[in-house]
């Protein structure tokens, strides 16, 4: 247990929930500047298509029209779009339905869904192909030059890199399977499932001289602000970005949009305010969702359930331009001394994938705790003991954990969940409807890294805290006030935060990769020692007097690596007969070091688990194979979570110490998606015995697997 | 949105008229009900209207009205009156759980019985605006596509399944629609409302463009009747069904006297399952009674390449229903 | 540990701030949103939005939502799919939810509409919004005025819900950060019962 604090720690309502429960709370589509004009964007109904002419003169001619942008007189390059290739923010080829063709301003929004019906275009249609081992086949269809493999890339490629599948590799598999008593082999296969948060996207550009600001529901105003400046070529100082309240991301909206692009430079064309809104369709086909893989498995271990080799080939489909990693992982939480992973990132005429909640893992987990829990289930183990003996003690068995609660959250997880008493060999229940409980586990990164704070203490005692965050739904504002009033020993009703506008508050990671709290935090606590160091020496503020303190740390973890730890239990039940799947029983849970704010972070966690019981079982972003087109995209299609489809979810922390981040906060937001697919696969098959392989474990799927 | 015209008529015979003078100008109206439905498919460019028709102001077909004849029921009424209402409730149960299960509070609050039975598909395809037959298209896309929601019965050449929730149960309660159009009234049997897309590919029933379904009528309600309706969603709420049933049974010492099954979102019109009926009537309704019945109703199924799962899903629903209902 | 990079100042009335790149400047211009004008065209309609009487100018395929959001300046109702699948434009039309976005301004005349704004007297919250900020209903906060809205229609009527009453009177609101079971307890919690759920 960690040593209790005076603020950080209790339960804290948020700070700017009145805002939020009033309709005060300002989002960017809530923004409206005199004289502001709509945009509307045409979109590809090609997957793959030339373009061999467009002509805009009947819509420039329609009432209420000012500008139109297409490939033709707008170069501009959506750097954040794609990491490897130039993509422009309208391109030809087209490569999936959806990718942008014209963008067209007119002084109402209906005028701009008008105009957008007159521009004619003429398609050259082109073969295209919509599954990554497909994509990678000889003859394929080449998305771009060089073929469909897409190379390797890191947090900081940019540009081509070497085109290979991202592979990691430690000890000799050959001999860990030949020094097995059993070999397994599998695959499974996850789907493109959308974020889909509430907010669809919108900018609102304007531009005063040669200064513009941007209104955009963006998770990093900073990361936003220098990708417009560059894309635009601006100076920094000459771009602003401005989001006070956002309505949700998951992922999908870090950086720059092609949108805040689009409007910028209508904007600049018209010299009026432009805003672009996007229609929740566009959000689910035109902006990025998780990626669909496959995944091939084939894992070693001795007769006592010891890991001896795990390897894994995965595909990924990434749509036609490279934003996010790819990755498939889960190998990472398993001691095994032979392991080899190779992940093959393929260009697809899909819809574009990248960041969506704990992006490599969701669907890694299901893969690896999948076979797994096969494996528990032929060699007669408890999968409880299987964890117990596999899971990870030192990251890729070689880096010691800054800290790490796993082996306590599976042992307390089966106490609270009850698993012994519920646990049944898979498929012996008689009857049609049979439950079903399973495990699993996993992580995320709790990195630290840079991020700044400036505090400024005035004569009556607030502290006016300036932190670069958007606080997209994660409780940041709230949990930067709760770092920065026990850092500095005041109430939490003297913190002023400030956050959201690149005008008014310095550089912030961004939320995203679950780092707000680890580095803005860590960052808020040191500029707060700077501040109480000025008040010893120089004692309060008086008058209009006020003290500043300003704080850019970049702490690094000396060769260790830090982590938050997920542990899941479920229990289900399946109705054989109509195949539907209810959870009866959720137990989440977590080691994230010390919990600043329990009442948020356990909003995080049942949002994270609801999320992933939605990918598990309702989600999936379906095409027509003959078309390229998209079937279902929306709420409706996506069969999304609604509030008579979720269970209860017990969340429980298990709060360790951990000598880094904000008095040992690690992440929160990212962790409780992670294991969730993998849970509930596994259950399902200890209440059927047939592993369902495919996402999602539908209707269709489990009454055909049954019959 | 594309702009159009509004219109608010005050009574059935000015919508009638109205309908007749805009096809006479050569130019097209939708009839808005509760018109969530409507504005989502204009927004979606799947249909044009110049004139919006607003019945919403219509006189006199906003009731449930008892009378000796059985109960009559305006076009407008509520999905969410006639979800609550307690005569519904009591004596045709089937209908007041059938329109309980429409999409959600906000959609019944405004969505209308007429709009519902008259609602178009929800294929996927012709959601999409994919070129169908149901758009005036040549061909189903479904067929050599992704089928796994469409038609086991009754389809070809197109296999949508009928999105409606109500219209099964008013099948199975052997309701009587009241259509107005240009020529005066006409009623007909429910059952003979749907028409199969052999007969009429580019509808879902007998209505012209210039008709309107204004009433529901329904049979005196019988002694020693229950009923039901059973709905499978893909998630809990806020979806069309996977498959439904309607039925109502008439059990007097535990004998049924009369059934009528109906099957939803199998087939392009209301399934109606007379063989499986035939079955049950002069019967006490068993276990083994109700697994035969469950597997004759789906003999004559005709799967498509994934929909194969709404066969035994079908079988066991009809079983169990029926179970429950007579138990 | 990195060594870190720390400034401090003391800033007095009119100097302004230091100049050091990380600093945010205090004072910039902030902007006031503001309504559009009333169009020229188009035919007048009667709201009377939260007991105040709206005269405005609408064209015929306006949305209710898009009139009070945009011409009204009630931004506090939300779109989040403008198709009646997501529930964040839920108001009341004479005491009843329905989707803004799914319903022709048109059609609103002459009726009573009640949107997130109308729900606090003054600075005196309803007992559902103090309820939502103590049990954390709103994540993002996006979909929030449609939850309470739905939530209010739900008191309106059945002051003492059972859960399951509850969950599908609120079955036509999603969240997607999924705070559903936290919505859930807010609306029992008001109505003087706590949930088993959550």
């Amino acid at each position: 247990m960690v040593e209790e604090l005076k603020t950080v720690g209790h339960s804290t309502p948020r700070i700017d929930g009145l805002q939020r429960v009033t309709g005060r709370a300002t989002y960017s589509a809530d923004v409206q500047l005199p004289d502001m004009l709509y945009a509307r964007v045409l979109r590809s109904p090609h997957p793959h298509a030339r373009i061999l002419g467009i002509d805009v003169a009947r819509a420039l001619a329609a009432p209420g029209v000012k500008a139109i942008l297409t490939h033709e007189n707008c170069r501009l390059v959506w750097s954040s779009g794609d990491r490897v290739n130039k993509r422009y923010l309208f391109n030809n080829p087209v490569r999936f339905v959806g990718d942008a063709v014209a963008a067209v301003a007119a002084t109402n929004r209906h005028l701009a869904e008008e105009a957008l019906k007159l521009i004619q275009v003429e398609y050259q249609p082109l073969d295209f192909v919509l599954d990554a081992e497909e994509a990678l086949q000889p003859g394929a269809v080449e998305i771009h030059p060089g073929g469909n493999l897409s190379p390797i890339i890191s947090f900081r490629t940019t540009g081509p890199g070497e085109r290979a599948p991202s592979t990691y590799v430690r000890g000799d598999l050959e001999k860990g399977f030949a020094a097995s008593d059993f070999v397994f082999e599998d695959r499974y296969v996850s789907k493109h499932v959308n974020n889909a948060q509430m907010e669809p996207r919108v900018a609102l550009a304007h531009w005063e001289g040669d200064k513009l600001t941007v209104w955009t529901p963006t998770q990093g105003i900073s990361n936003c602000h220098r990708d417009i400046a560059r894309d635009m070529n601006l100076a920094l100082e000459k771009v602003r970005v401005v989001c006070q309240y956002m309505g949700g991301g998951f992922g999908n909206k870090n950086q720059c949009q092609d949108s805040d692009l689009m409007a910028a430079q209508l904007a600049k064309e018209t010299g009026r305010p432009v805003k672009l809104e996007l229609s929740r369709k566009e959000d689910f086909v035109c902006v990025h969702g998780r990626w669909a893989t496959s995944q091939n498995y084939k894992v070693g271990v001795l007769k006592d359930g010891t890991l001896q080799a795990i390897q894994m080939r995965g595909y990924s489909a990434m749509g036609p331009y490279r934003k996010g990693s790819g990755g498939i992982s889960g190998v990472e939480y398993f001691r095994c001394p032979n392991v080899k992973t190779e992940v093959y990132a393929a260009y697809t005429n899909t819809a574009v994938s990248a960041n969506f909640r704990g992006p490599p893992y969701p669907q890694g987990v299901f893969g690896i705790a999948s076979i797994l829990d096969d494996i528990s289930h032929e060699l007669k183990i408890d999968p409880v003991d299987f964890y117990l003996k596999n899971v990870t003690r030192k990251y890729r068995d070689s880096i010691p954990y800054t800290s790490s609660g796993l082996l306590e959250c599976i042992r307390q997880g089966a106490e609270w969940f009850e698993w012994k008493k519920r646990r049944h060999p898979a498929g012996s229940q008689q009857g049609p409807i049979k439950t079903g409980i399973g495990l699993a586990a996993g992580g995320f990164g709790a990195s630290v890294g840079r991020s700044s704070a400036v505090l400024r203490l005035d004569s009556d005692g607030r502290l006016w805290l300036h932190v670069g965050v958007t606080d997209i739904g994660t409780g940041a504002k709230t949990t930067m006030a709760l770092i920065a009033a026990e850092a500095m020993g005041i109430d939490l009703d003297k913190v002023q935060v400030i956050s959201g506008d690149t005008d008014r508050t310095p550089y912030s990671v961004g939320e995203s990769g679950s780092r707000t709290t680890s580095h803005t935090g860590y960052a808020i606590v040191e500029a707060a020692k700077d501040l109480k160091q000025q008040l010893a020496a120089s004692g309060p503020p008086q008058g209009d007097e006020v003290l500043i303190a300003e704080a850019t740390p970049s702490p690094s973890l000396e060769g260790m690596v830090r982590y938050s730890f997920a542990v899941h239990f479920v229990e289900v039940e399946v109705d054989t007969e109509l195949g539907g799947v209810r959870v009866l029983k959720y137990v989440a849970v977590h080691d994230s070091g010390r919990i600043i704010n329990p009442l948020t972070a356990a909003s995080q966690v049942q949002g994270g688990v609801i999320q992933g019981l939605g990918m598990a079982l309702h989600e999936e972003l379906l095409y027509d194979e003959n078309t390229g087109i998209p079937l279902n995209p929306g709420y409706y299609g996506a069969r999304v979570m609604t509030h008579v489809d979720v269970p209860n979810v017990e969340v429980h922390f298990v709060e360790t110490e951990d000598a880094y981040g904000p008095f040992g906060a690690k992440a929160v937001g990212e962790p409780p998606i992670v294991p969730v697919v993998g849970a509930l696969s596994n259950a399902v098959f200890n209440a059927i015995g047939i592993r369902i392989k495919e996402l999602p474990i539908t209707r269709d799927k489990i009454i055909g697997a049954l019959s | 949105m594309k702009s159009f015209t509004n219109v608010n008529p005050e009574n059935r015979q000015e919508v009638v008229s109205l309908l007749k003078k805009v096809i006479e100008e050569g130019k097209t109206a939708s009839l808005a009900g509760g018109g969530s439905d409507l504005l989502g498919m204009i927004k979606d460019d799947l249909v044009a209207p110049d004139v919006v028709v607003n019945l919403k102001d219509l006189e006199g077909l906003q009731k449930i009205e008892p009378h000796s004849q059985g109960v009559r029921i305006g076009g407008l009424v509520t999905l969410q009156e006639l979800s609550q209402h307690p005569l519904i409730l009591s004596q045709y149960t089937v209908l007041a759980e059938a329109a309980g299960t429409v999409a959600t509070p906000q959609i019944r609050n405004v969505g209308t019985v007429a709009g519902n039975i008259c609602q178009r598909p929800w294929c996927w395809y012709f959601r999409q605006g994919f070129p169908c037959f149901k758009h005036g298209g040549d061909r189903c896309y479904s067929v050599v596509g992704q089928n796994q929601l469409h038609a086991i019965f009754g389809g070809g050449p197109s296999f949508i399944v009928h999105p409606s929730d109500t219209a099964p149960a008013l099948m199975a309660l052997e309701a009587r629609f009241r259509i107005a159009g240009p020529d005066g009234e006409r009623v007909v049997p429910a059952s003979e409302f749907f028409v199969l897309p052999r007969e009429e590919v580019s509808r879902e029933n007998i209505l012209g463009p210039d008709e309107v379904l204004v009433e529901i009528e329904l049979p005196p309600a019988r002694q020693n009747v229950k009923s039901t309706y059973v709905k499978i969603m893909d998630r809990e709420a806020w979806t069309h069904a996977v498959l439904s049933v309607a039925a109502v049974l008439e059990i007097d010492q535990g004998v049924c006297r009369k059934a009528r099954i109906v099957l939803g979102a199998v087939a392009p019109i209301p399934w109606h399952l007379p063989h499986v009926e035939r079955m049950l009537v002069g019967q006490r309704i068993t276990a083994d009674l109700a697994g035969d019945a469950g597997r004759a109703a789906v003999s004559r199924a005709q799967p498509l390449a994934k929909n194969g799962y709404k066969i035994p899903l079908t079988e066991a629903l009809v079983r169990r229903t029926l179970i429950s209902l007579a138990g | 540990m990195k060594p870190i990079s720390r400034r401090s100042f003391l800033e007095r009335s009119g100097t302004g701030m230091a100049a050091a790149a990380a600093i945010p400047a205090l004072e910039v211009p902030t902007f006031q949103s503001q309504p559009q004008p009333a169009e020229e065209r188009g035919r007048e309609v009667h709201l009377k939005v939260n007991g105040k009487d709206h005269r405005v100018k609408v064209e015929d395929h306006w949305t209710l939502v898009e009139v009070l959001r945009d011409h009204l300046g009630l931004t506090g109702t939300r779109v989040g799919c403008d198709r009646g699948e997501c529930g964040a434009c839920t108001v009341l039309l004479d005491g009843k939810s329905l989707y803004a976005c799914s319903y022709l301004a048109v059609w609103a005349d002459g009726k009573e509409i009640s949107t997130v704004e109308g729900l606090a007297e003054g600075d005196q919250l309803d007992p559902l919004q103090e309820a939502f900020i103590e049990h954390d209903g709103p994540q993002c906060g996006f979909c929030t005025s449609g939850q309470l809205m739905s939530a209010k229609a739900l008191l309106n009527q059945n002051p003492n819900p059972t859960e399951e009453e509850a969950r599908q009177a609120l079955a036509g609101n999603i969240c997607r950060c999924s705070n559903f079971n936290r919505y859930l307890e807010a609306v029992l919690a008001t109505s003087g019962k706590g949930s088993s759920r959550g």
